[in-house]
């Protein structure tokens, strides 16, 4: 198995080199930092502006290979992956940006999964019966319902909350409130009370997919042979359904949990705009607004390692619930 | 229990059931019936069944699908989903079943009514190793049970149904089983907890004839080991004939005539199972006759039948058949064999074919000639196809070879049918598709008509080919595109060969009558057929451009008995009026026997065994025929109870493991047999087929061998 996994993150470490490489090409050669800075009011000379960007290692004058070649050399010998045009370093943003995205994200990510799946096996052997009609007409609701237009309703549920408790019990932006003083207690309220939205919002929109899949899949085995079997030996129903059925349909729900991991990252955007938690997502498309290069392929690179993670981590728990697929 | 029993209540009728219970029967069901709602209507799937079984005997219910058997063993076991409306009465060992919740249900199911399912692929947890799913069935009904004892008891029954090294074997999941050990394995689940009553649906069906019979030796042997009543279903009369004492046709969801088993095959008094029985070709008879076909398909049960359900295909249907179902009735005072038709006091000692309408058997215009002055339609000369067995994802080294087909060498002459028989991976279907490829790269040559693959190498060289050979698919529903009329499915290879279109259309209308279809039917679509009706549709296709030669694969397996039937006897027809000749594989060895004359046994893509079919069948030389002719079930109880079988160990080995010298070495009842120093000449030299005087080759070293005791069962004192 580790030589397995082994295996497969060299294939991975290659790709990624790949795609980072092609995505810093792409970006030094079709952005443009220079220009933007042409509108800063007092306009500085066009010398002043390649100066300063020479000096943060951005010198427009060189062409795309050669800038390319001094970047990877940074990374491969410093680990360092530049510095944006307003000179900030990428490492350091990085840290912090990644970190956000991670805290935003895990506890939805959790609890979609949890919700999803349960909500599924419980429709499935309900299947046509009223509590399953509703659930799996929401699904498909919040499957058609643009992820932006969900959070703002959610933002303006939290607000309603407010206004007729009175006082702010919910904040619906922000990671927390800039400069509290307090014992642990208070930190942990104000914590919550930034967390309970966001989270509450990414996760009832999130569950939709998994719940439809589950059951779509559990339905798929609910009257399979092996179950008729199982009944057949003297299990109830759903002591059949919940012992052979569901960790056989559980297969291909394993598989695209962890393939969703890197697009819920991608998708993230929204709900870091929306709720202004500054993460990794807000952090790639402003990058580009900003015609900032080494931004730009640093979140490139993080989404294809979050992709590599998501497809090691479907192999692994394909594995584990299924003894047919072995690894070589 | 006709129309007047519906207005009875339930309760009214469970009283006069319970009366007549014979009270040491271990199952008992009264006037079972099944109904279940669909968007076409209410279909009245089981329509009042009655039966008891006594313990240690066992019930075979035949029938054709459709006819109600297997939702009869459904609602027996409480299996039926919720929506299906069940009434009646369902007595296990005194205590009703029927109206018992999913939970209360579930302390019979497994433990003293247990049942084994058709299809082993799927009836088996591919996630769970076979001892977590054989020791689940003890848990469910021993919850006390220790983890050691339960262990144990599970190599207990592994061992009993015959696996090998039962205590290893306990960790291997379903996947790494063949088809039979996967059914061997079900069994033993079964039997786990000594169940009262076996309900077996089609356990051999989806099997190979060789683990067929080590299936149906197995389910012997776990009768006699518990002690159980078993309720055998089943479409095939050969495989009940020497299992069971009491046999229950059924018809459109009703019993049509119950009786021991030599009442139903030695004096039928039903029309319906005397055409079964006359519908089914013999392995063991070389005369030649045509087969009875049963015209017409089973009634749609949405519809209450208003007279005798089986009228519209009954030759000897009358006024009064219509009027009113038949009951099943004694047909002698005070006898336990009773049939449900009016006329069954004048069936008895009645031929078969003279109430059917058989065809006379077709002489073709080459039956006359003798073989060597016959035209050779197809030969093929050391044909091989290896198929490399390769490992590694980027870098393929090469493990192994599969020698899927290993210097076949045989020819076909006009008029004649040659079929090759064999388990399934044996070849049979590799030697079809080389024929078909013609391409001249083949490891071998392949002559159709004259023309040789290996000078034959354009496109139109190809299409002379194409004309010339024509094939007909296993699967009839498969092979029609849903969406093409019978028209257009007719004409396309006549377009392809660029005919004009009124001749096209003049053609369609010759095929439709030729293969015995309403000529008004071609702008019908091909699910508005049924599935007889399909073949006889493919067959026409690929009579369209008059091919001289015709490759059937297995042409009939998919259909029912009586449908089967048939489409043989067409086959047999217009192999002698348009002088065709057929290459046919076939794992059905009667049907082979019926309308070949010629046939290669082939065993891991050699063939062991060819010539004459009736010289090869009456008289087979080598082991490997021998055991595969035994292995078949004969519609004929008393044979079936006194012949002695071969029985073969394990299964066909996988081609990578072929051994050096003789392939069969490994499973041989001969070899077996044979003192080491004759065994070292098997294991180190391959046998070849040995030129013969009679039309009859074999690779064997010793022939007539004696068998091994071990690989030989007779049933005496069944």
């Amino acid at each position: 198995m580790l030589r397995y996994l082994a295996k497969r993150a060299i294939t991975y470490v290659f790709m990624i080199f790949l795609t980072t490489s092609a995505g810093y090409l792409l970006a030094v050669s079709t952005l443009q930092p220079a220009l933007l800075e042409q509108e800063r009011i007092p306009r500085p000379t066009p010398e002043q502006v390649v100066n300063s960007f020479r000096l943060k290692g951005l010198d427009p004058t060189l062409n795309p290979w050669e800038r390319y070649v001094d970047w990877l050399t940074g990374i491969v010998t410093r680990w360092d992956w530049g510095r944006s045009p307003n000179g900030a370093f990428i490492n350091a943003e990085f840290g912090d940006r990644v970190w956000i995205s991670t805290r935003l994200f895990l506890a939805s990510i959790i609890l979609t999964l949890v919700i999803g799946v349960a909500l599924g096996v419980y429709t499935a052997a309900r299947q046509y019966k009223a509590s399953d009609r509703a659930i799996t007409s929401y699904s498909y609701l919040m499957y058609i319902v643009p992820a932006p237009i969900a959070y703002f309703l959610v933002q303006l549920g939290a607000i309603n909350i407010n206004e007729s408790v009175g006082e702010r019990v919910f904040f619906v932006t922000g990671i927390s409130t800039p400069g509290l003083d307090g014992d642990g207690w208070a930190q942990l309220v104000d914590m919550l009370a930034h967390y309970a939205v966001p989270t509450f919002a990414i996760t009832i929109v999130g569950w939709g997919a998994y719940q439809i899949a589950q059951r779509q899949y559990l339905l798929d085995n609910v009257n399979a042979d092996f179950v008729r079997t199982a009944r057949a030996k003297g299990l109830t129903r759903n002591q059949a359904i919940s012992r052979h059925a569901l960790r056989v349909s559980f297969i291909p729900v394993a598989q695209s949990i962890a393939f969703t991991i890197p697009a819920i990252f991608a998708g993230g955007f929204f709900a870091e705009k929306i709720f202004a938690w500054h993460g990794v997502g807000s952090w790639s498309i402003d990058s580009i607004a900003l015609q900032d290069v080494n931004a730009a392929t640093a979140t490139l690179a993080y989404g294809s390692v979050i992709f590599a993670v998501g497809a090691i981590l479907a192999d692994f728990a394909t594995t584990l619930v299924d003894p047919r697929v072995r690894v070589q | 229990m006709t129309s007047d029993t519906t207005t009875q209540t339930t309760a009214e009728r469970l009283r006069v059931a319970g009366l007549h219970a014979p009270t040491d029967a271990v199952l008992s069901v009264r006037d079972l019936n099944v109904r279940f709602n669909t968007e076409n209507g209410v279909v009245h799937a089981v329509r009042g069944i009655d039966f008891d079984v006594m313990p240690g005997k066992t019930l075979g219910i035949v029938g054709e699908s459709g006819s109600g058997k297997s939702v009869t063993s459904m609602a027996i076991m409480g299996l039926l989903p919720p929506t299906a409306e069940i009434s009646g009465s369902v007595r296990l060992q005194g205590k009703e079943l029927l109206g018992l919740s999913d939970k209360a249900m579930c302390r019979h199911r497994g433990s003293d009514l247990a049942m084994v399912f058709q299809d082993p692929l799927s009836s088996l947890t591919p996630v769970y190793t076979v001892g977590t799913q054989i020791i689940e069935a003890l848990t469910v009904h021993n919850p006390s049970m220790s983890k050691q004892a339960k262990e144990a008891r599970a190599v207990e029954l592994l061992g009993l149904v015959g696996i090998p090294s039962p205590k290893d074997r306990l960790k291997a999941f379903p996947h790494e089983f063949s088809g039979g050990m996967r059914q061997r394995v079900m069994i033993a689940i079964a039997i786990a907890n000594n169940p009262r009553v076996l309900i077996a649906d089609e356990p051999t069906t989806a099997l190979d004839v060789t683990i067929q019979a080590q299936v149906l030796e197995v389910l012997h042997a776990a009768q006699e080991e518990t002690g159980a009543a078993v309720v055998m279903i089943t479409h095939d009369l050969g495989v009940v004939a020497g299992m069971a004492d009491d046999i229950m046709v059924m018809y459109a969801g009703r019993p049509v005539e119950t009786g021991s088993v030599d009442d139903i095959y030695y004096s039928p008094r039903m029309p319906y199972t005397m055409g079964l029985l006359g519908a089914v070709p013999r392995v063991d008879v070389a005369e030649k006759s045509s087969l009875v076909p049963i015209d017409g398909i089973p009634p749609n049960l949405t519809q209450p039948p208003t007279g005798c359900s089986f009228a519209p295909r009954c030759p000897l249907a009358s006024e009064a058949c219509l009027d009113g179902e038949p009951d099943l009735r004694a047909v002698a005072p005070g006898a336990g064999h009773r049939a449900a038709c009016i006329k069954s006091e004048a069936l008895a000692d009645v031929d078969v074919h003279a109430v059917f309408a058989v065809p006379a058997v077709p002489v073709s215009r080459f039956d006359s000639l003798p073989r060597h002055e016959r035209k050779t339609v197809l030969e093929l000369r050391d044909v091989r196809k290896h198929f490399p067995l390769m490992k590694g994802a980027l870098l393929k080294r090469r493990i192994g070879t599969v020698k899927a087909v290993d210097g076949l060498s045989f020819d076909i002459r006009e008029g004649e049918c040659f079929s090759i028989v064999g388990e399934s991976g044996c070849g049979k279907t590799t030697t079809l598709l080389e024929i078909m490829e013609f391409h001249k790269d083949q490891d071998g040559e392949v002559v159709i008509g004259g023309l040789s693959n290996k000078q034959a190498a354009d496109a139109r060289a190809k299409g002379a080919m194409r004309k010339e050979l024509q094939m007909v698919f296993q699967d009839p529903t498969g092979a029609l595109d849903p969406r093409f009329t019978v028209y257009e499915v007719l004409a396309e290879p006549m377009e392809n060969l660029g005919m004009p279109k009124p001749a096209i259309r003049k053609r369609i209308m010759e095929l439709m009558e030729l293969v015995g279809l309403q000529a008004d039917h071609v702008n019908r679509f091909p699910n508005q057929f049924s599935g007889g009706q399909r073949q006889r549709i493919g067959i026409a296709r690929a009579l369209a451009v008059n091919p001289r030669l015709v490759v059937l694969d297995e042409p009939v397996s998919a259909l029912d008995v009586s449908v089967q039937a048939g489409v043989i006897n067409l086959l047999d027809k217009l192999r002698a009026e348009l002088g065709l000749s057929y290459l046919m594989v076939a794992h059905d060895l009667s049907v082979v026997r019926h309308i070949s004359n010629r046939v290669a046994v082939m065993y891991l893509g050699k063939i062991v065994e060819i010539g004459d079919v009736d010289a090869v069948f009456d008289n087979p030389r080598h082991p490997y025929t021998r055991a595969l002719l035994s292995a078949i079930p004969v519609p004929d109880p008393e044979l079936e109870r006194t012949r002695e079988r071969i029985i073969l160990q394990g299964d066909l080995p996988s081609p990578l493991e072929a051994p050096a010298g003789c392939n069969f070495a490994t499973r041989c009842p001969v070899f077996a047999a044979l003192p080491p120093a004759k065994q070292e000449k098997c294991l180190t030299l391959e046998p070849a087929l040995e030129p013969a005087a009679i039309d009859q080759q074999f690779a064997c070293f010793y022939p007539d061998g004696e068998l091994d005791a071990d690989m030989v069962v007779v049933h005496e004192n069944h």
